[in-house]
């Protein structure tokens, strides 16, 4: 088992090292306006000839990203590589920690499968190799996981709110950490039951939270001197300025729209994302790691600017929840559906952009098929995950709804 | 009718009350159980489907759309040519020098100073250009020459390239060519109306020269080809036409269109200057160098191609004759198109997105020359000139099947769409069959026996299906592809290719059998019918038939011909790939795949020349048929190998 472990982090380091990094550094897949390598150091330089960031359209990253890049983590070369492989294996790690805890063991068999398959998933590590900074997104969701699955409050607070800063999105996961802090992160999908703590309680958890999310938001403006920076990455999320392409679902709708109806659409569309949080929460109250889990998916495939690493977060996490598999309804054609969406995504956007003898349709064509994948993973998770309560049910008996 | 209203609106309620489930339950199981017992014939009949779709292309009666001109602005033939005889005499003494330097062997910088020569003269700034390449099977050299002229009232931010290779894409010189590209500069340049810049590029051999100057005029490099800088250079290349004309005179136009990697031009590029042939020149177009079946030679031609023991009044029905005229041109452009081949110099401009083609001279004893190949070229250039933007993207996806007829991407995809949802139901069937197994009760006896009416009872159960070790066959024979691939591109192998092709391909065949001796002394097989654990031989299957269909309906969006070749050579094979109850007969079925997957490497002149294609010019074919093709027909051979 250890044996996959080292050839993962080998292959990862090739990878790394690899002239593959240039040649994928602007893919619209891998990088979105908000993640984008070359954007940010172009904010970066920008920032250190004193001209202010936020003032063009280019540059959409959190300060936090600005100031920690422009002063202590390297941002080019081959350090930079090294690092983005580090920022990874530190998501692996976390993986294998929230596993350890959902488990109740020390170590298992499966901790090196688990880190491997996490490390060798093609929609964490090709991110990773743009040196997209939703990388940086994806390990800072898992630490604040794992802390929250460890019990430990402060830093689980405070690494969600350092992920809400740089991508507001994740303020979703903020309700089922919360519950998750309050309980267990130990599965209890077999024997669902309310909520045990009473939900006051959480009231000290979120004004930790906004307490957190308050100086860090001052410490932002700080270092950009102002508040310009809440519109061009904040508001980049809402009002959706920057249509280049990505793999998710906003873009093509939003350049196809009437100016007038702008707006109204931008409001449904934000509200849309909103409105899974309470349902979902409600629904698996009994085991909010699994809630978290499905938020995340929801979170991948409506967020206004995913990039793979979403997806491919979310389907790193199934590795946890291994007491689902034997309920999942159609496992093969989900798969298949992943591997047509990841055929067609490349290659659809070449043939629009590159050789031009296909169009925007193309590439929206292949966007659906990659939501619809997705979609479909989601739903199959979400059935198992209640199905699992039911349990071995009589051959002549059918469940209907859970 | 307010009935029909009522019933509607109980019918909805009735399916949406809950207290409904139960028939919903019965209906979808009964559509399951339809369907399983079905999906046998299911498969068969979309395999027939689709293969009699992809014969049914060329028929007459599916007919096509007449072709027409997407792009209003191109109005092609709607100007008046001032190309003359004076021109064609101009171009009769360039043919003279040309003939001469050929006969005196002249080398590729000699012949490269006299084109620059010649247009200096002119006045259109000219230079040259040298590159070598290297690829496993040697070195080629040679000198380009080229000369661009600047539109004198636009800004040079858009080109026009007219081009002549120095060999022809029949095995001949193409001096005719080269001599109407050098008379075409001296008259075209005379005139002011240019929006676009002409750039003449006469490149040596035939597709290496060719390839080194566009590759260096956009600045891509390649780590086995040395070429100089261009000292000129001017905008974004919109069009090309290339030039080939290697006979005396000719009788018709062939029109050249496939480019690298199954790419096509914007059909109203063609369509142009089919019209404009007919309508300015008054020379007929045809496509390639296959003569239309209403005329004496094409009709004897199409006559060759069907077997003598077919009855007269069949052979020479009209459709039938049709039929097989029209299947000549799709079958050429799919042999192109799905070896990734450009059929001829034309064919290395569309990856830049470049529309261009060669217009083809058919060779013969008259009656058109440099007169009409001027007028045409002139007039062509004249339309491209006119377009203020890019041809609209609708455009690229086309099957020819006569020059005026073309199918839609609608008529044709569908044909390898079929065959790989064929393929997709069968793997999705074999996945289902390794997870389910119908066990025999024996120990309900005493019910079964009070009851009288059985004996035993059948009941499904299921069983684990672990898939790493079939994804690890499928994984190592895809590696071991791309080692294939890497021995067919060396340089040691290319030399000593005619000996070393057999022993590698029954070294390679002789893998799997080794892995398989090993492992069932190792372990020994599992019971054949284990109700517990799917043997592996279905799960390889299960999975080797998704992935073959995956990547026959990805591709076919991509390069249809290419779908289409693959759809052929998976489609039966693949469907019939099984575990059979002996070993021996195991073993022979194993044979014929091995004989499926390998037996290309026979032939050397193909092999090495799909390596010069990916070497040179970048053709996936090479590592397509390696690294895709030969390992998912190995992995069905190795479904015949396991135990059932």
């Amino acid at each position: 088992m250890a044996f996959q472990l080292a050839f993962a982090v080998l292959l990862r380091l090739g990878l790394a090292l690899s002239p593959l990094r240039l040649i994928l550094k602007d893919d619209d897949l891998l990088s979105s306006p908000l993640t984008s390598h070359s954007r940010l150091r172009e904010g970066i330089y920008l920032f250190q000839h004193g001209i202010d960031p936020y003032s063009g359209g280019t540059f959409r990253h959190s300060p936090l990203f600005l100031s920690t890049f422009a002063t202590v983590l390297p941002s080019s070369g081959v350090v930079c590589a090294l690092l983005w492989l580090l920022v990874d294996a530190a998501g692996a790690w976390a993986l294998v920690q929230i596993w350890r805890a959902r488990s109740r063991l020390k170590s298992s068999r499966r901790d090196e499968v688990i880190a491997a398959t996490y490390l060798l998933n093609p929609y964490i590590f090709l991110p990773s190799l743009s040196l997209s900074t939703s990388t940086f997104e994806t390990t800072l969701h898992l630490i604040s996981l794992m802390f929250a699955s460890q019990g430990q409050a402060s830093p689980a607070l405070l690494i969600l709110a350092i992920s809400t800063n740089l991508s507001l999105p994740s303020l979703m996961l903020l309700p089922p950490t919360m519950l998750l802090l309050l309980t267990d992160p130990v599965s209890h999908l077999a024997s669902p039951k309310p909520f045990p703590a009473k939900l006051t309680k959480t009231l000290p958890l979120l004004v930790e939270f906004l307490a957190y999310f308050a100086v860090l938001v001052l410490a932002c403006s700080l270092v950009a001197g102002g508040w310009g920076w809440i519109e061009s990455t904040w508001g980049a999320g809402i009002l959706l300025p920057d249509l280049t392409p990505n793999p998710g679902l906003w873009w093509y709708f939003f350049t196809e729209m009437f100016d007038y109806f702008r707006p109204f659409f931008l409001m449904v569309f934000t509200m849309h994302l909103l409105i899974y949080v309470a349902p979902v929460c409600i629904k698996y109250q009994h085991d909010p790691l699994y809630a978290t889990f499905l938020l995340l998916g929801i979170i991948a495939i409506f967020k206004p600017y995913p990039t793979l690493s979403d997806p491919g977060l979310f389907l790193s996490l199934i590795a946890l929840f291994p007491e689902t598999y034997p309920h999942l309804r159609y496992p093969i054609v989900t798969t298949l559906l992943h591997l047509h969406a990841a055929l067609l995504l490349p290659l659809f956007h070449h043939l629009w952009l590159a050789t031009g003898t296909g169009n925007a349709n193309f590439f929206y064509a292949s966007t659906l098929v990659f939501g619809i994948a997705n979609g479909g993973a989601l739903l199959d998770c979400a059935w198992a995950g209640l199905r699992v309560a039911i349990g071995e049910a009589d051959e002549r008996w059918v469940v209907l709804q859970e | 009718m307010p009935s029909l209203a009522v019933r509607v609106r109980s019918r909805i309620r009735s399916a949406l009350s809950s207290g409904d489930n139960g028939a919903k339950v019965r209906r979808r199981r009964k559509l399951t159980a339809a369907l399983w017992s079905n999906l046998a014939i299911l498969r068969v009949l979309l395999l027939v489907a689709g293969y009699a779709w992809m014969l049914a292309l060329p028929s007459p009666q599916l007919g096509g759309s007449e072709t027409y001109i997407d792009e209003n602005a191109l109005q092609p033939a709607q100007v008046n040519t001032y190309w003359s005889w004076g021109e064609v005499r101009r171009a009769d003494d360039y043919l003279a020098e040309l003939e001469a330097l050929r006969d005196r062997n002249a080398s590729s910088e000699e012949r490269a100073r006299y084109f620059v020569d010649e247009f200096t003269k002119l006045g259109v700034p000219a230079s040259t250009q040298s590159y070598s390449i290297r690829s496993s099977l040697g070195v080629s050299r040679g000198v380009n020459a080229y000369a661009i002229y600047t539109a004198p009232r636009a800004s040079g931010t858009e080109a026009i390239v007219i081009s002549a290779s120095w060999l022809s894409l029949t095995d001949g010189y193409n001096l005719r060519g080269l001599s109407t590209v050098l008379a075409l500069s001296a008259f075209l340049t005379r005139y002011s109306h240019w929006s676009k810049d002409l750039i003449f590029v006469l490149s040596d051999s035939h597709l290496d020269g060719m390839h080194a100057w566009l590759s260096t005029y956009h600045g891509s490099t390649q780590s086995n080809m040395q070429a100089d800088e261009l000292e000129l250079s001017s905008g974004v290349i919109w069009t090309a036409l290339n030039l080939d004309y290697p006979g005396h005179s000719f009788s018709h136009l062939g029109i050249f269109r496939e480019g690298l990697n199954g790419r096509l031009p914007n059909q109203d590029l063609l369509n142009s200057v089919r019209v404009i042939a007919h309508h300015t020149a008054g020379v007929p177009v045809i496509l390639y160098d296959h003569f239309d079946s209403s005329e004496w030679p094409g009709r004897q031609d199409v006559l060759k191609l069907i077997p003598s023991w077919v009855p007269q009044p069949i052979r020479e029905h009209r459709d039938v004759i049709e039929y097989g005229y029209r299947a000549k041109n799709v079958f050429r452009q799919m042999a192109y198109q799905a070896r990734g081949r450009a059929s001829g110099a034309h064919g290395l401009f569309h990856q830049y997105r470049i529309d261009a083609v060669t217009l083809f001279a058919v060779p013969s004893n008259g009656p058109h020359g440099f007169y009409a190949l001027g007028r045409t070229v002139e007039s062509t250039l004249r339309t491209m000139n006119n377009l203020l933007e890019r041809l609209h993207a609708s455009f690229f996806f086309y099957i020819l099947t006569t020059p005026g007829k073309f199918l839609k991407i609608g008529m044709y995809l569908p044909s390898a769409v079929l065959v790989a949802v064929a393929l997709m139901f069968g793997g999705m069937g074999e996945w289902v069959s390794a997870g389910w197994v119908e066990i025999v009760d024996d120990d309900g006896g005493a019910d079964a026996k009070e009851s009288g009416k059985q004996q035993k009872q059948k009941r499904w159960v299921t069983r684990s299906r672990d898939v790493v070790p079939a994804l690890g066959i499928m994984i190592a024979t895809h590696v071991g592809g791309a080692l294939l691939f890497l021995i067919l591109s060396s340089r040691w192998f290319i030399a000593q290719q005619a000996a070393l092709a057999l022993p590698l391909m029954l070294l390679l065949a002789a893998i799997p059998l080794g892995v398989q001796l090993i492992f069932t002394d190792a372990y020994p097989a599992p019971a054949a019918a284990s109700s517990t654990a799917a043997p592996l031989s279905l799960l390889l299957k299960a999975l080797t038939l998704c992935l073959a269909s995956t990547l026959i309906s990805v591709t076919s969006v991509l390069n249809f011909s290419l779908a289409a070749l693959l759809a052929v050579v998976f489609g039966a094979p693949l469907s019939l790939a099984g575990a059979p109850a002996s070993p021996t007969a195991g073993l022979l079925r194993y044979v014929e795949y091995a004989v499926l997957a390998l037996g290309w490497l026979a032939h050397g002149a193909q092999v090495r020349e799909a390596v010069w294609q990916w070497e040179v010019l970048g053709v996936w074919f090479a590592p397509l048929v390696c690294v895709v093709y030969a390992p998912i027909m190995l992995q069905a051979g190795i479904v015949a190998l396991l135990p059932p």
